[in-house]
């Protein structure tokens, strides 16, 4: 949000339900939360140049050494080890937007969704759903100056996702830009919905 | 061979069944009661014996985890979700739908936590269309829901919105465009009857067919 907030509206804000902020914030946080859009262009260039570099001869060498053919015998082997390791493993593996969000690349059937939280007393400000496991630590807000404002931008798969924000690691507190549902505890869950169809978020 | 021909040899190893029963075991492990992850692996199974799918059981018994809720109230909240998911089935199989997708499904039970009954799913899974798929339609349908618009009104829009003929951008467009109209102060069911009457202007009128159709390819 590149707009300074009247002062008076900063005062109103805090976790509030949509229906309790003024309408030109509520308006300007809708308009915020849009995915990010990227030219259809810019996947054509980083597509070019990954098969430049993939047809490069020093490439083409490091991949025959990196991958060399390997007998029969070794290949179940090796399936053997890594299934005793994957019935082994004692922690458990998060789904696969549960790694860091802003680390991970949106795939072909993913979209950038920036959320973001008005809460200026907040110490810390963290974003929980199931598309990162519920895991609190997946995705941490950023305070975004000095206005209160929380931010994160997540690459959220295509499909339907339900979220809460956490802040101060203690309270679960809605989205209040977004639509919110019964989370069958006693609480509400924000609703983000990603769809293929120009990058949309519902 | 390659590594990719490993992976392949892997996957046929472990079977599609024990993959998917090591996968909920993982995601539950650690971070959920022990009870908890035994009744959750059970209903989970239960769910795909029943050809509904587990992940959102799992997810619901993650929240309820770090949430704090106590066990017995997790497996409740998860039972629930397993009943919307076979309430939503059951909906969209009676719609015409004989094999309904796990995102069809998964939307139909969200539209129903949101609000909207079996019937309402059937409606607008029997109003989707190949250019309109059922799951994009109620998860449309359960967003506008979310934001307060009236069952009557949601239906009525989803369904207008597909008869319209517009593309599918303009029927995801529609919970932003009810927040947009909320924001300038219009109450969520007058934004969505609006709407409703711009998408009903659009319609085209085919000939000998009264307005309103649902979509002839479906019972």
């Amino acid at each position: 949000m590149s707009q300074e907030f009247d002062p008076r509206e900063r005062q109103t804000l805090g976790e509030r339900e949509a229906s309790d902020l003024p309408p030109s914030l509520l308006a300007e946080v809708v308009a915020a939360r849009r995915p990010v859009s990227l030219s259809s262009q810019v996947e054509a260039r980083v597509m070019a140049a990954v098969r430049r570099r993939a047809a490069s001869p020093r490439y083409s060498a490091w991949h025959w050494f990196t991958a060399p053919s390997v007998p029969p015998w070794a290949l179940l082997a090796a399936a053997a080890v890594v299934l005793a390791l994957v019935l082994l493993r004692p922690a458990p593996v998060g789904s696969p937007g549960a790694a860091s969000p802003l680390a991970a690349a949106a795939g072909p059937e993913s979209v950038y969704v920036r959320f973001i939280l008005v809460a200026p007393n907040a110490r810390q400000v963290a974003l929980a759903g199931t598309f990162n496991s519920w895991d609190p630590a997946a995705a941490p807000l950023v305070r975004a100056g000095a206005e209160g404002t929380w931010t994160v931008t997540v690459a959220l798969p295509v499909g339907q996702h339900q979220y809460s924000f956490i802040v101060d690691g203690r309270r679960w507190v809605p989205d209040p830009a977004a639509p919110a549902v019964d989370d069958g505890f006693g609480r509400r869950n924000s609703v983000v919905s990603v769809s293929a169809a120009q990058g949309r978020v519902l | 061979m390659r590594r990719s021909s490993a992976f392949v040899a892997l996957v046929l190893l472990c079977g599609p069944g024990l993959a998917a029963q090591v996968g909920v075991s993982a995601r539950l492990a650690g971070r959920v009661p022990p009870a908890v992850a035994t009744a959750v692996s059970a209903l989970v199974d239960s769910a795909r014996t029943r050809g509904l799918p587990g992940a959102p059981l799992v997810d619901k018994a993650l929240e309820g985890a770090v949430k704090g809720v106590p066990t017995d109230r997790i497996l409740t909240a998860v039972r629930t979700v397993l009943e919307q998911l076979d309430a939503s089935a059951s909906a969209q199989r009676a719609a015409g739908s004989l094999a309904p997708g796990d995102d069809a499904i998964e939307a139909g039970a969200f539209a129903l936590a949101a609000g909207l009954t079996p019937a309402d799913v059937g409606a607008i899974a029997r109003s989707a269309d190949p250019t309109h798929p059922t799951a994009v339609a109620l998860q449309v349908a359960g967003a506008l829901a979310a934001l307060g618009v009236p069952r009557a009104e949601t239906v009525g829009l989803v369904r207008a919105s597909i008869r319209s003929g517009q593309p599918v951008g303009d029927l995801v467009s529609l919970p932003g465009q009810v927040q947009a109209a909320m924001a300038r102060g219009a109450l969520p069911a007058a934004a969505a009857a609006g709407l409703e009457r711009a998408a009903a202007h659009q319609a085209p009128q085919p000939h000998g067919q009264g307005k309103g159709r649902d979509n002839p390819h479906k019972p």
